[in-house]
């Protein structure tokens, strides 16, 4: 039996035509039935949600929403829940990612939703959170009003599990009625936590609603984007491109593109104690997700000078992801991605039969790869899906020059580094764009309340009516007690 | 074995109806034995794979050569400079540098060519009135798609064939002519050249509405995708169109893969449906492998092409294509890029990489 996608308020089933994407994992066959409203519907729909939003999210106070979403959280994070044992069971079967990492990457995830984490997630970005509920006093004088959009629209891209829920609940969180449209790679997750909520709150029943539509269809795409007040959208710059063309001039657009990420490790975590669990994390985060986040790393540049050598690091690490392929297995690769995988390889190859300098580890059939680099290169993405490279650095400080070219896509570093040098190296990586850095092992999970890309993931969204200071004074003026 | 001999041999194997799989096997072997002996790096390429003139005891045994290393190494038997013509990729690669394919002589070359043209595009006819939608050899010296488009008009074309697209673009007033008097006089007429030129043609067709249908018997060649020259159109209604607009049934409508690093080509029997089978003349043998392990595939799954192209003697027989194709009966089913074009997520794959960075 086909499983169904999507959440469509004040729709019955039998009113919409459904598309079957079908999934394919070995011997299991998954039928998931997306919705393909007519452009008609989508209308419907987003004046149904913005009416609602209007009239009943608004109504809500943030304390108030923190706690149903921490409830929807702690559902999913129940083994017995039923919506958390169809995740466990389906979103392996469609991501192919392993089950296993399915399951603890998911744990690890949520828990970043927790009622504690969205207080801070909140106190990010709003001195005082009560801003979202009411007028609040502003140090500059007079009062101001953060509010929410009627109809914030998502686009969401890539098939990492659960991924929509950052934006979705970022949206939550300043009151904004939302529709986002679901990946063809992941089409699942948001719907079922849009229904959670529903059940947990009725109330926000026509708040929200989550939709698909095959990525680039232009009149579905501009139906919904003349809607809305806000538009949140993810993809490759081309893709970008075009939905920003779609949305009109007053309507705030805010994308989020494909990045590369990479690590850097120094000497000092170099010693023969440390360097093997330095190479277990960094492995770690190249395993997550095979890659497909735009946390995952790409390279890792290795300083010399320490106790174990660049190069024998790199053998470490190649050691470390033949473990984990014993235990978190890489999902079998779709032909296009294969390619993807061989086309580096075989780069790499060709560069070290006419350079030289450089070894590379894992032979053609293994789920992994790993190319050790003699002589500094720029940053260049990996062939993805657990390949790597790792490049030997005289002084970690030489880095930046060799990525700075690349300001626009950077996004995190994992860094195994002394705490003096932590400081002084993100001073040179914030100068080139970098915009996230965390500890090796940490790289495909950052915390709660970080800052996308560096922006601010709530403020972005709302917008401040203020009360100066003036008309509070004048107002004076005319009350009945005035003498 | 010298090029002399090789070249003779290959003349004889092409001009021959057909080889057995033993017949292959030997011209194949014979073949990678001079490319090891004589082209230094394919040579090193082999060895690395700890592949030698003693191991390889099959055509399927021969190393296949990614078709990206065609950028970074001199693949030839003879002195580049010695090259009586080299061809050229087009400009779209990763970063911007060309792999190139050196040709002593083009004689086994333009037999590949002839043999295959007239079996499998002209069938029984002698010669046909053409127009092609390609620039001229002259001024794309270093396309091998001009050089064939060259030899089909020498070769199979009237006197009356006419070249449609000049050094600025598509001669919309030529073309409407040419359309006018094969309807005019019935005389069957031949539409041959790039996938996104016809793209162009019908465009500029579409506010002239006084072409009529092409007659009986002529017929319509495509080759290469539209590769961002033109708007992307899928396969099956860019034959609808194709049908449509010219009036040539899509079983007449004839689609060419050809490459740079192969000196053949291969050619399906019309679009009625697509994708269609390409088919596989006598000196080529195709396998559908995983492109990690170079494991053939069985048939009717999918891969990625590995041709061992005879005909391609001075460079390297074998190569490993970044196209994806299933093997059937009595060919491939080609079925688009197999490059890895971008990321199931949020990570940033090479090419997007490479675009975004160039700006």
């Amino acid at each position: 039996m086909a499983e169904f996608a999507g959440y469509l308020p004040g729709l019955s089933a039998d009113e919409v035509d459904w598309q079957v994407l079908n999934f394919d994992r070995g011997n299991e066959h998954v039928e998931i039935a997306v919705p393909v409203l007519s452009e008609t519907q989508l209308g419907e729909l987003a004046a149904r949600v913005k009416q609602a939003s209007r009239a009943h999210l608004k109504s809500l106070t943030v304390s108030q929403i923190t706690d149903i979403i921490d409830k929807a959280i702690a559902r999913l994070l129940d083994r017995n829940d039923p919506y958390r044992q169809k995740a466990e069971r389906l979103l392996p079967l469609i991501t192919g990612y392993d089950a296993e990492m399915v399951r603890l990457g998911l744990t690890h995830y949520l828990k970043t939703f927790r009622r504690a984490e969205l207080q801070k997630f909140l106190a990010e970005d709003f001195t005082n959170p009560g801003i979202l509920d009411d007028f609040q006093p502003v140090p500059k004088g007079g009062f101001a009003k953060a509010s929410g959009p009627d109809l914030l629209v998502h686009i969401w891209a890539g098939n990492v599990p659960g991924l929509p829920l950052w934006s979705l609940i970022s949206g939550l969180l300043v009151k904004a009625g939302t529709i986002g449209k679901v990946p063809s790679a992941e089409p699942l997750f948001a719907g079922w936590f849009a229904e959670l909520l529903v059940e947990i709150e009725p109330k926000l029943a026509d708040c929200l609603a989550v939709v698909w539509w095959k990525g680039g269809d232009e009149a579905r795409e501009s139906a919904l984007l003349k809607q809305a007040d806000v538009v949140l959208a993810y993809g490759g710059n081309d893709s970008l491109a075009a939905i920003r063309a779609r949305t009109p001039i007053t309507t705030r657009c805010l994308t989020y593109g494909h990045k590369v990420s990479f690590g850097m490790v120094s000497r000092a975590a170099l010693d023969t104690g440390k360097a093997w669990s330095v190479a277990h994390q960094a492995a770690y985060d190249v395993i997550r997700y095979d890659q497909q986040g735009c946390y995952s790393p790409h390279v890792f540049f290795v300083e010399r000078g320490g106790k174990v050598s660049p190069r024998e690091f790199s053998k470490y690490v190649a050691n470390e992801l033949a473990c984990f392929e014993q235990k978190f297995p890489r999902r079998a690769l779709p032909i296009e991605e294969a390619g993807g995988v061989a086309a580096w390889r075989h780069a790499e190859e060709t560069k070290s039969s006419s350079q030289g300098g450089r070894d590379i580890m894992g032979d053609a059939a293994s789920a992994w790869g790993v190319v050790y680099v003699e002589e500094a290169e720029d940053l260049a993405p990996s062939g993805l899906n657990r390949t790597i490279k790792i490049v030997a650095i005289d002084d970690l400080a030489d880095t930046a020059p060799r990525i700075a070219p690349f300001k626009a896509f950077l996004q995190t570093v994992g860094i195994a580094a002394a705490p003096e040098e932590l400081f002084r190296l993100a001073a040179s990586l914030s100068d080139v764009g970098v915009t996230r850095i965390c500890a090796l092992g940490h790289m495909t999970a950052p915390e709660a309340g970080w800052h996308h890309d560096g922006r601010f993931n709530l403020l972005d969204l709302v917008t401040l009516t203020e009360i100066e200071r003036s008309a509070e004074n004048a107002a004076d003026d005319f009350a009945p007690y005035v003498d | 074995m010298t090029e002399a001999q090789i070249i003779d041999h290959l003349l004889a194997f092409i001009a021959a109806d057909g080889a057995s799989d033993e017949d292959f096997n030997r011209m194949a072997l014979e073949l990678f034995a001079y490319q090891f002996e004589n082209n230094q790096p394919y040579r090193r390429f082999c060895q690395q794979r700890e592949k030698t003139v003693r191991t390889v005891k099959s055509w399927r045994d021969i190393p296949a050569v990614p078709i990206d290393a065609f950028k970074d190494l001199t693949l030839s038997c003879c002195a580049p400079e010695d090259a009586e013509r080299f061809f050229m990729t087009s400009g779209t690669t990763k970063d911007g540098v060309r792999g190139k394919s050196y040709h002593p002589t083009l004689a086994v070359w333009d037999a590949s060519m002839t043999t295959n043209f007239r079996r499998r595009f002209m069938r029984n006819r002698e010669r046909i009135r053409m127009g092609i939608l390609f620039p001229t050899e002259e001024i794309m010296p270093n396309s091998s798609l001009a050089h064939y488009l060259a030899v089909a008009v020498r070769e199979f074309g009237t006197e009356d064939s006419h070249y449609l697209v000049h050094e600025d673009g598509l001669d919309t007033m030529r073309a409407v002519l040419e359309l006018a008097h094969a309807e005019q006089t019935g005389e069957p007429y031949a539409l041959l050249g790039a996938s996104y030129s016809f793209v162009h043609l019908m465009d500029a067709l579409k506010e002239n509405d006084e072409i009529g249908f092409l007659p009986a018997g002529s017929k319509i060649m495509d080759t290469g995708g539209f590769k961002g020259q033109s708007r992307e159109v899928a396969p099956d209604d860019f034959y609808k169109q194709l049908s449509s607009t010219f009036g040539v049934p899509r079983s007449q409508c004839i689609n060419m893969y050809g490459m740079t690093e192969l000196s053949s080509q291969f050619y399906d029997a019309g679009n009625e449906t697509c994708p269609s089978v390409k088919s596989v003349p006598h000196w080529i043998r195709t396998r559908v492998v995983n492109p990690l392990t170079n494991e053939e595939l069985p048939r009717g799954e999918k891969g990625v092409l590995a041709h061992c192209d005879l005909a391609h003697f001075n460079v390297v027989s074998t190569i490993l294509t970044e196209d994806a194709g299933i093997a059937t009966e009595d060919g491939f089913l080609l079925l688009g890029r197999a490059d890895g074009a971008e990321a199931q997520g949020c990570s940033m794959a090479v090419e997007e990489f490479l675009k975004a960075a160039k700006g």
